[in-house]
């Protein structure tokens, strides 16, 4: 018989208030894990995000567009690999549909967002249709269209000879490879965009930009916006990874309150279980003596008490961290970016060991020190 | 003795008994008062927010924005358009006939926050029907600024949450520098969060063509109908009419159910965590008190008011419990400024104070009492299962 043994045994003698305990560090590791899961979420996305892609945008949101000569300057920038431009356009596709669409160089695009993925023929189908479209499997499923499909948005964006009604060919599919039942869009081609529409000529709303060394992503960065500083379209260029942090942040002060919830929830759950431990224990200082008399050290009575303590604590905190990760998708209504990862199990298994030792300390101590002849004759109280 | 008074007589030996079991008791107090800190507090956020969004909205204030779109930010109203919008019946006017309404644009303006990270807020172009559109809008320091010139004044929340927005300081936008002139207040409402200057200035420095939006000041609240019509009649317009209660539900509402839900379910993972402790101090002090309870009982103390005092005392314990959050949620968070994303743009931030409210007390004084019945019912109920006998002989 190992102490584990002994210990678990020992976890049994009063079912209820094992079960009662372990309850109530089960919900305050599943609260721990759905916090943490929003921070995890919050701080892949911004691992995840490239440092090797720029975005050049107006300095101000609200801006007018930049014009497209910019292209070439910030392609001569040292350091920058290759250059997308992008424009928005809106349509309307039998009422009420609206499709967006991306308008750019699609193969100097794709290169540079990696998350979308797109095979040499329908590239190349796009290089040979001027007014070619590439969309999405999603798009294809809810619109019934297939590649060879004429359609007409109608847009705000009016042509040159003053319609609003703008046709296009579905030349091919790519893929989002995140989310890709949420992707909804579809590129075409810049320059079929451009010739045509009347108003924002020769202008891009964003320009991507590929480095050559993600180390020198924010000298890049700070090259290509001061090259524009004395111009009418100041620039602020930042890295994917950048941008990412920033949207993070954008919630405000509502960091603060998920540590201060954290806080209190620890501490709520550190006095409720250590004052459980204390009265268990006291109620088995007798037995302890009997341990003691038999025999076991000072030491081994400690590693028994720990041990009920750790054997409660860790069960419970991966309990409630499971459930953490099994209600993730029903957390994801309220906040999307809750992932509850394997860092979030580490972090919640680390805080479930220091607080066991924590609650179980003084009670560790006791068993350490217990005179046998006191504790043989100590009643139950 | 009426079971009421056994209650009673039963209730206060329990209590004047408490400081015999101080952990026991300390468990629930402390129990409750984390989950009544915790629940008011993000409850205040809610409510703060809530009451930023709707103060000073009036239902005889309108806000004319294009057809389909749902937002200011993404309508947009031409210089004819904003005309005739003006010359429709139903608008409340001067003496001299003029339309107390203003067309308007929104942009963003960037700004930093205490910890030093980017932020924007609105800034709104406007004219000068300004504060009459807007009577609660009132200028606190320097002065309105000057149509034609790079200035703007801006609100006293988004002055006091933000960095560097002093009377004097400057905002780089667009096309440079803008000076800050002016300090205003707005009885709390989400334009203080706002930085505001001349539309037709903004516009030209933005080269903007058209305004976003036309906020008007109707006759009466009954006149709405009338507007609306007047603005459907006419083939050349293409826009909706809203009350501005409406519209700010519409924009705000969902930030607004999101703080609520999440409120709500950190509230309640606490609740239930905090009543299985309950739960168990409850159960391990009736199990040390099996004797006292049986001696009572052989004394003839009915059933009912043993359990009833039990659970009375646990609800007592909570109560303080409550107390003391309540408290703490007070001192810490009521009145303080905070600022989320939620203002008249999707990425503008809306400053606003928390705000715990006598509601949300009373909805944490019931919480805290649920936690308190439900934690002392069951092992009160279990205590007098066994037979007097029984009970007496244990240990």
């Amino acid at each position: 018989m190992n102490s584990f043994t002994l210990a678990w045994a020992n976890l049994w003698r009063k079912p209820v208030r094992t079960v009662l305990t372990a309850l109530s560090i089960a919900m305050a590791f599943l609260l721990i894990g759905l916090l943490q899961g929003v921070n995890a979420g919050f701080a892949e996305s911004i691992a995840k995000a490239r440092r090797d892609v720029l975005t050049t945008d107006p300095r101000l949101r609200g801006s007018p567009p930049m014009p497209i000569a910019m292209m070439e300057q910030i392609r001569k920038v040292p350091g920058v690999a290759d250059v997308a431009p992008r424009s928005y356009f809106m349509g309307d596709y039998r009422t009420p549909y609206t499709i967006a669409a991306i308008a750019t160089l699609p193969r100097a695009w794709f290169k540079l967002r990696r998350q979308f993925r797109v095979d040499e023929s329908a590239l190349q189908a796009m290089e040979r249709t001027r007014n070619g479209m590439l969309v999405t499997p999603a798009m294809i499923k809810q619109f019934g269209w297939k590649v060879g499909d004429q359609l007409t948005l109608r847009s705000r964006e009016l042509k040159a000879d003053g319609s609003g009604d703008w046709s296009f060919e579905i030349v091919g599919v790519f893929e989002a490879l995140i989310n890709p039942d949420n992707a909804f869009f579809t590129l075409i081609d810049y320059s079929y965009l451009d010739d045509a529409r009347i108003t924002n000529r020769g202008t891009v709303d964003r320009f991507f930009v590929r480095i050559a060394d993600p180390e020198r992503s924010i000298a890049t960065a700070t090259a290509i916006d001061t090259l524009f500083t004395n111009s009418s379209h100041q620039t602020r260029t930042r890295s994917d990874q950048d941008r990412a942090e920033a949207e993070s942040k954008q919630m405000g002060d509502i960091g603060f309150f998920t540590n201060a919830v954290l806080g209190a929830v620890l501490f709520m759950i550190l006095f409720l279980t250590a004052n459980i431990t204390r009265q268990s224990f006291q109620e088995r200082i007798s037995e302890f003596g009997v341990l003691k008399a038999l025999g076991f050290s000072g030491g081994a009575c400690l590693r028994l008490a720990l041990t009920e303590s750790l054997s409660v604590y860790l069960l419970a905190a991966g309990v409630g961290l499971g459930l953490a990760s099994l209600l993730t998708p029903l957390a994801r209504e309220i906040h999307s970016a809750v992932h509850v990862t394997g860092a979030v199990y580490l972090r919640g298994m680390t805080l479930a060991l220091a607080l066991a030792i924590a609650s179980a300390a003084i009670p560790c101590w006791q068993a350490y020190r217990l005179p046998v002849a006191g504790a043989l004759s100590a009643r139950i109280s | 003795m009426n079971i009421a008074r056994q209650i009673l007589a039963l209730t206060a030996v329990g209590v004047r008994n408490i400081p015999y079991r101080r952990g026991n008791s300390a468990v629930i107090v402390i129990g409750s008062a984390c989950v009544v800190a915790v629940l008011l507090s993000v409850l205040a956020m809610a409510t703060g927010f809530e009451r930023t969004i709707q103060a000073d909205a009036r239902p005889d204030r309108v806000l004319v924005i294009t057809n389909g779109m749902d937002t200011e930010g993404s309508s947009s109203l031409s210089r004819e358009n904003a005309d005739l919008i003006q010359a429709a019946p139903g608008i409340k006017r001067d003496s001299a006939g003029k339309a107390i309404a203003s067309a308007e644009v929104v942009l963003v303006a960037p700004v930093i926050r205490r910890n030093g990270s980017d932020a924007y807020i609105t800034l709104r172009g406007s004219d000068e029907q300004l504060m009459l559109v807007r009577p609660e809008l009132r200028l606190v320091a320097g002065r309105m600024f000057r149509p034609g010139l790079h200035e703007l004044i801006i609100g006293q929340a988004a002055q006091q949450q933000f960095r560097g927005l002093e009377l004097g300081k400057v905002i780089r936008l667009h096309d440079g520098d803008w000076t800050i002139v002016g300090t205003f207040t707005a009885g709390d409402s989400v334009r203080e969060s706002e930085a505001i200057a001349d539309a037709t200035t903004v516009m030209t420095a933005y080269q903007l063509g058209a305004y976003n939006s036309t906020t008007a000041l109707l006759a009466s609240e009954s006149s709405f109908a009338m507007f609306g019509q007047a603005l459907k009649r006419d083939p050349s317009l293409k826009v909706s009419v809203m009350r501005e209660p409406d519209y700010l539900e519409l924009v705000s509402g969902s930030i607004h159910r999101w703080l609520k839900s999440v409120a709500y379910l950190i509230g309640c993972i606490m609740g239930i965590g905090a009543l299985f402790g309950a739960l168990n101090t409850m159960y391990s002090a009736m199990a040390s008190r099996q004797n006292e309870i049986a001696t009572l009982r052989a004394l003839g103390f009915s059933p009912v008011a043993i359990v009833s005092a039990i659970v009375l005392e646990a609800v007592l314990l909570s109560l303080v419990g409550a107390f003391v959050g309540i408290a703490m949620a007070y001192a810490a968070f009521n009145g303080q400024a905070i600022n989320t994303l939620g203002g008249s743009l999707w990425d503008t931030q809306i400053v606003y104070t928390l705000s715990v409210s006598p509601p949300l007390v009373l909805l944490a004084i019931a919480l805290a009492g649920s936690i308190g019945i439900l934690g002392g019912l069951f092992p009160a109920i279990r205590s007098i299962r066994s037979t007097i006998v029984d009970a007496l002989r244990a240990p």
